[in-house]
């Protein structure tokens, strides 16, 4: 569906005509029917990655496909696809439903007036219809991206931090429609921050570092990577003493949250019984989404460390 | 096609509409054409009458000619400072339809102006008596035409430069400049002085004449329409002259203009 190969974006500071290298070797596969998120740290080249993605960047190398062909700026390939900016980039001249309109013709479909009102209804922007753009808040511009996205129940939808600036009904509902569309069959990408979000959304994850993808999994494979323990709660009951063997606790007041390595599970049993403990939760420890990233990201940038510190002994 | 047309037409006239600059400026002009017409109210001679309504219909042609280059300055650098043209080539609308609507529509309005000043030329004529002349037609079509190719030009260097530059090299930088340039160091090589830079020079200042595009390319033989207001028959050809100029004028300007869009990173 989606597919880049060893793309490299070179970019030139402005004054200095430093080489910026955005993109460093890209390689990434979104599959038919995915819901596929990158996940980065700031300047990692999650966006610039949607940009060529989109035909908006021209990449400096490599080899980016979406449906078997490249994307050009305009091309027909957008008749079937959406995509929603980070930042709200519109036209600020234009009133919430003329922009709306407008974006919705360039579809090159008819949008009936009915068609625009209900979606500015969903979104709560039908009360500021009549307000421009420019003077609308950031999340209400959002709010307009979204409903020009949605109007034409697109194949493919890029999404560049969707939930930013949105109240947290916006966002749920927003959750929602987004699973909706997911499951009549549009794949979708999208990049954010908010890995709890992805969590719930995306069912691939590519992680991407310094311009290049570090890990790209299903989403399931990076949640459980760790499942040699079990994360217990329990109310210590007046009781100071917790077992040697749980790591990583925490009390708050009676409650103790702890790691309970998975050879002990029996012997924390026997102790929960004999002695009274009132156990709340005894779970397989999930490594989430932002765990799983802060490990990858870490071991990333030992690496680099590692190779550089041996490419200086090399050299010296 | 027609329906992607349409539709950034629309919205590119409600760019005019609402653009306050423009506004601000349309309001100065129209204020000082309106000061310059007051003194004609109060006097009842017919060549004072004819003198005023030859001076409002130049005067109001001049502004038509500044207000539509600007709107293609404007629509141009407002729409690329404001990376707004993301939305715009993530749909399916290619750089050309966008282009050529940005251009169609400062020309409608140029249209449209032109018009109502030959509608007001047409109203003064009858309001202070005088006979209704074609000039008034050969004219408003002349401005027409001319803004066309201004139009192009204001776009194409909006699309390369910023548009500060843009607005100075279109004001300084123009042909009538490089003419006077050119005609200043024919006279020194004349006069004596045929050093090889200075015929480099005159060479350089020439080629740039030439280059560089001309707003009345055919001002010296239609100069007595404008002071008359009468067209001989023999002198409509230029006004197609004048319209096949605008017109590859235009055509260059858009392929280049849509080369620079294209090669640009719309992020």
């Amino acid at each position: 569906m989606i597919f880049a190969e060893d793309v490299h974006v070179h970019f030139r500071t402005r004054f200095l005509r430093r080489k910026v290298r955005a993109l460093n070797g890209l390689t990434l596969e979104v599959r038919d029917g995915d819901f596929f998120a990158l996940v980065g740290q700031n300047g990692a080249g999650k966006s610039t990655a949607m940009y060529c993605f989109l035909g908006l960047l021209r990449p400096t190398s490599g080899k980016v496909e979406i449906m078997g062909q490249v994307p050009e700026l305009g091309c027909g390939l957008y008749k079937d696809i959406a995509y929603l900016p980070e930042e709200p980039h519109y036209h600020l001249y234009l009133t919430v439903e003329e922009a709306t309109r407008y974006y919705s013709s360039l579809s090159g479909k008819r949008v009936s007036d009915k068609a625009i009102n209900e979606s500015l209804e969903r979104l709560g922007l039908a009360q500021f219809k009549t307000l421009p753009l420019a003077k609308c808040s950031k999340g209400m511009k959002q709010k307009v991206g979204i409903a020009q996205c949605l109007i034409h129940e697109p194949k493919v939808l890029f999404l560049d931090e969707p939930t930013r600036g949105l109240d947290p009904l916006i966002v749920r509902e927003f959750r929602e429609t987004l699973r909706e569309i997911h499951q009549r069959g549009a794949t979708i990408v999208m990049n954010s921050h908010v890995l709890s979000e992805i969590e719930m959304l995306a069912n691939r994850v590519a992680i991407i570092d310094s311009g290049k993808v570090v890990v790209q999994d299903e989403l399931q494979n990076l949640l459980t990577l760790n499942q040699e323990l079990y994360r217990v709660i329990f109310d210590a009951n007046g009781n100071g003493a917790v077992p040697e063997y749980l790591t990583a606790v925490e009390r708050t007041g009676h409650l103790v949250r702890a790691f309970l390595p998975k050879a002990k599970l029996s012997d924390f049993m026997e102790a929960v019984r004999t002695s009274g403990l009132l156990l709340h939760e005894c779970s397989l420890k999930k490594t989430s989404l932002e765990e799983s990233f802060f490990n990858i990201i870490k071991g990333e940038a030992m690496l680099a460390e590692n190779a550089n510190s041996r490419s200086g002994v090399s050299i010296s | 096609m027609a329906e992607l047309l349409k539709a950034n037409i629309l919205t590119d006239v409600t760019f005019y509409r609402r653009s306050r600059l423009l506004l601000a400026f349309t309001l100065v002009f129209l204020l000082i054409t309106a000061l310059q017409s007051l003194p004609p109210l109060f006097m009842n001679s017919g060549v004072q009458n004819f003198n005023s309504l030859q001076q409002i219909v130049s005067t109001l042609n001049f502004f038509i000619l500044i207000l539509t280059a600007g709107m293609g300055l404007l629509i141009i650098s407002s729409h690329l400072r404001n990376r707004s043209l993301k939305m715009v080539f993530t749909k399916p609308c290619r750089p050309e339809i966008w282009l050529l609507s940005a251009f169609l529509s400062a020309g409608a309005i140029s249209l449209f102006l032109n018009i109502v000043v030959l509608g007001t030329g047409v109203l003064l004529s009858a309001l202070w008596h005088l006979p209704v002349r074609v000039g008034l037609i050969f004219i408003s079509a002349e401005t027409f035409v001319a803004s066309l190719g201004l139009i192009a030009y204001l776009i194409l260097l909006a699309m390369v430069m910023h548009p500060a530059v843009a607005a100075i090299v279109a004001i300084i930088f123009n042909a009538d400049l490089f003419y006077q340039f050119d005609l200043w160091t024919k006279a020194a090589i004349r006069s004596g002085n045929s050093s090889f830079a200075l015929r480099m020079v005159e060479r350089l200042f020439h080629s740039l004449y030439i280059l560089l595009p001309i707003v009345y390319p055919f001002d010296k033989q239609t100069q007595n329409i404008h002071t008359s207001l009468r067209v001989l028959s023999s002198e409509w050809k230029y006004l197609v002259f004048a319209f096949g100029y605008a017109l590859a004028l235009s055509a260059f300007s858009y392929c280049v203009s849509l080369f620079a869009l294209r090669k640009r990173n719309h992020i």
